[in-house]
């Protein structure tokens, strides 16, 4: 360690994992041992240090790596180039260790050792790389079957809930449609083209373990079609033992009151169920998502930046979602194209939506309006006219 | 290493997931039924087959030495056949086929600093962003306030105890790479000062368009400094968002004066009530390194609260919902003051336009 | 209509970018947009891609970043 670190070392202490130990862990390395003293003098002004932006990147990408320089590089030379790489990781962060080996020798040869498994957007993020070992790091990924992640107004790295993998709830193969995607659109995730970026979030079914209706531009939520499944046995079982209480946690809280519960039966009206998985997480061993399974598309999910935060808009209500994926393809391009050809730059594909209007959007992507696309229909009497009208 | 002049193959994604699957998921992909939580920490799930997977869930930093990584993979390869994932919210799960392998691994995980849980009606691991480690916008440090506030909130990571999950997130600018606007807690940092504009270096670094387009309320104007294009910023006018300083490195905005707000009820979940976003509870808390007290004492009066008066199944919000804000402002003994009201676009919808109120005990009923 | 090279496509390309430098930040759009304005339906998006994609290859620019992606003129070493 080159200098105390008082201040930061106090995070050191306390039951939960400690982010300083993991500084320290790699500080036998000049890069990290400079960052925690970057840190300290953070803790010390409470101010950052980091410098905005820079034109760092691979040969041949807009994306992936995003430069970071330190404002007191004089005093901490091994923190001043400080970039970051994303790194696509699988679909539903599923590792070897053998694979994870490979990705740490890799990082301890190019960069600080420093991680984050993983980055908010879901990336395997290494956290301090030089510039002049962007390219043999990149060379080693490639060759170790990694690639870089999306950043910039581009395709971001679309991620996904572990689905099928390991979900009984999962209403279509999250994971399958992720890395088809991801593969398909390589191109939008590595050479920005977008007025802004663009994600893809996919959630096996309504409980959104990804959060992709608050945090992705086109969000891909399971659901079905037909009617719950209940097991009576398992549901036996939960009247035995009589907890949860059925009648005040279940069918009381059912949002359309589709539920009766008498003599130990649990009867449900499905044509009157939303699909909101409650009665599903309350009782998972005696009730389970229909057989007739698929998704929705929801577009336009966006935080505060510019014009306020955006939970993403129901498009289509039911999509079955199987190989080779071509309506979501289909559909993907079309937003994409109208939004290239009309987006403001910086302007996220839900305020775009916002300024020219759902309906407009609908008919330039081809869509027809539904009821089931608002909350409710429109209260003001400003209604344009239109060429189909009468 | 191939030598500079091949060309490389570039684009070609990331790898099959499938190949990191442990054997009993890939035998049973797709074919489960059921799952239960026999303890905090430890998911059971059950195949058609009959097989039964043991995911062990433990809580990690996020920002990791690849030394703790490959302790991971140390563990996985003792206990889980190789086999693990990551969480959405940070955590590491490690997917056991051998039900005696998991109490040994729930040993090892916590002599080695990783608790486990994180699971059902728990408060598992804050979703959050760089801060001060390596953000160049961040009003706050993110790893340092959560950490803070995870050793505060301990007991509840390892525990099943709450009505319902709640969800904590942090993000360190309005930028909110951390997407806390749907949380049941939200932490976020902000800005105190308008951007400081640095008239000798804008016309060179930045598009005076896109800085004008970029402000949410009109607030930054073009200007002509020494002969020079610069801008300006309304100072009454500005809302501190920090958008002009995204696209223009001359109006940096970091201010030892920055702080923290508090937000609460909001969830992505559609069970029960529909997704909703966060609302302002707190304005501000002042940042105090290295372990922020205020937020600490903040957040875990509001678990707390939480915890004490909703009922089971119910998040946050629901609960808010259920009781009105009227009167969670005043068991949670938080002021509310004129920066609770919004004022930005869609600012009419969040007014109060019926009479139906309970009331409140400040009315000095019968007095 | 006579047929346009990725080439050429790429040159006007670049032309632009080193007019606008200093003056006005171009995205991809902006350029692909341009060119089709310029080459008329010659030249359509894909050609518009891959004359970016030359341009970025062969290091005459590059994408910088700042709030969004843009193409600039790769800086001098």
């Amino acid at each position: 360690m080159k200098k105390p670190t008082p201040l930061v070392d106090e995070l050191e202490k306390g039951p939960w994992p400690s982010f300083v130990k993991e500084i320290k862990k790699s500080a036998d390395g000049p890069m990290a041992s400079d960052l925690l003293s970057v840190l300290e003098r953070s803790y010390d002004d409470k101010i950052g240090h980091w410098k905005h932006g820079g034109l760092v990147g691979v040969k041949g990408y807009g994306a992936g790596v995003i430069g970071r320089y330190n404002d007191l590089a004089g005093e901490f030379p091994d923190a001043a180039e400080f970039h970051t790489i994303r790194i696509n990781p699988p679909a539903g962060w599923f590792y070897t260790s053998d694979v994870l080996r490979q990705l740490c020798d890799i990082w301890e040869r190019h960069g600080s050792g420093l991680t984050n498994f993983h980055g908010a957007t879901g990336d395997a993020v290494f956290l301090g790389a030089k510039t002049v070992e962007l390219e043999p790091l990149f060379d080693e990924l490639l060759a170790a079957g990694f690639d870089l992640g999306g950043s910039g107004s581009a395709l971001r790295t679309p991620s996904c809930c572990c689905g099928k993998a390991r979900c009984e709830w999962a209403c279509f193969d999250t994971m399958a449609v992720t890395r088809e995607l991801t593969h398909v659109y390589q191109d939008e995730m590595h050479r920005p083209a977008f007025p802004y970026k663009f994600k893809i979030k996919a959630s096996g079914c309504p409980n959104d373990c990804v959060g992709a209706i608050a945090r992705s531009d086109l969000s891909i939520i399971g659901t079905w079609r037909d009617d719950i499944q209940i097991d009576k046995t398992g549901l036996a079982k939960y009247v035995a033992e009589g907890k949860p209480n059925i009648q005040r946690d279940v069918v009381e809280r059912c949002p359309t009151r589709c539920m009766r519960f008498a003599k130990g039966q649990l009867d449900i009206d499905n044509d009157e169920c939303v699909r909101c998985m409650h009665c599903i997480n309350a009782l998972p061993n005696a009730l389970a998502p229909g057989k007739d399974r698929g998704a929705m598309l929801l577009v336009g999910g966006k935080a505060p930046i510019l014009g306020g935060a955006l939970l993403s808009s129901l498009l289509v209500p039911f999509i079955k979602l199987e190989p080779p994926y071509e309506d979501i393809k289909e559909l993907l391009v079309a937003i994409w194209d109208l939004w290239s050809e009309h987006g403001k730059n910086r302007e996220r594909v839900g305020e775009f939506i916002q300024r020219i209007g759902l309906a407009n959007f609908l008919e330039q992507i081809g869509l027809d309006p539904q009821p089931e696309m608002v909350a409710h229909p429109r209260t003001n009497p400003y209604i344009a006219l239109h060429e189909d009208k009468p | 290493m191939p030598p500079a002049t091949i060309k490389r193959k570039t684009d070609i994604g990331p790898p099959d997931y499938q190949k990191f699957l442990p054997p009993i998921i890939q035998r049973n992909y797709g074919k489960w039924v059921r799952h239960e939580i026999p303890r905090p920490g430890v998911l059971v799930h059950t195949a058609e087959s009959g097989e039964k997977l043991y995911s062990v869930r433990a809580g990690s930093p996020r920002l990791l030495s690849i030394k703790t990584i490959r302790l991971f993979a140390a563990l996985a390869d003792e206990f889980s056949g190789g086999c693990l994932r990551f969480t959405s919210r940070n955590n590491v799960e490690f997917l056991l086929a051998d039900a005696g392998k998991v109490d040994p691994l729930i040993l090892r995980l916590e002599s080695e600093g990783y608790p486990v849980g994180g699971t059902g009606p728990s408060i598992t691991n804050i979703v959050h962003t760089q801060g001060w480690v390596h953000c160049h916008s961040a009003a706050s440090d993110a790893s340092g306030v959560v950490k803070s506030v995870m050793d505060e909130l301990f007991p509840y990571f390892g525990s099943m105890r709450l009505p319902a999950k709640l969800r904590i997130a942090f993000a360190c600018c309005l930028n909110m790479c951390g997407a806390v606007h749907c949380s049941d807690i939200a932490i976020l940092g902000l800005h105190r000062k308008p951007p400081k504009i640095n008239h000798g270096t804008l016309f060179k670094t930045c598009e005076i368009p896109t800085t004008v387009a970029s402000c949410p309320t009109g607030a930054v104007r073009p200007v002509t400094v020494d002969g020079k294009p610069s801008l300006e910023v309304i100072e009454g006018q500005c809302v501190l968002c920090g958008n002009c300083y995204t696209v223009c490195p001359s109006m940096p905005m970091n201010d030892p004066e920055d702080g923290v707000s508090i937000w609460v009820g909001g969830k992505v979940s559609n069970a029960r009530r529909e997704p909703m976003f966060s609302k302002l509870a707190i304005p501000f808390l002042p940042n105090t390194p290295p372990r922020w007290p205020e937020v600490t004492t903040a957040v875990k009066a509001l678990v707390e609260l939480y915890a004490a008066h909703a009922q089971p199944f119910e998040r946050m919000g629901e609960w808010i919902e259920r009781i009105g804000w009227p009167r969670f402002f005043r068991l949670a003994g938080i002021p509310f003051t004129r920066d609770h009201i919004d004022d930005f676009t869609h600012a009419g919808e969040t007014y109060k336009r019926s009479v139906h109120l309970r009331r409140s005990p400040a009315w000095n009923l019968g007095g | 209509m006579s047929d346009v090279t990725v080439e050429a496509v790429a040159d006007a390309m670049y032309a632009m970018v080193k007019e606008c430098h200093g003056k006005r930040q171009l995205k991809a759009i902006d350029l692909t947009k341009a060119m089709a304005e310029r080459f008329g339906d010659a030249c359509d998006k894909p050609l518009g891609k891959e004359a970016i994609r030359l341009l970025i290859e062969d290091e005459r620019c590059t994408y910088s970043y700042i709030g969004g992606s843009y193409i600039v003129l790769t800086p001098e070493k």
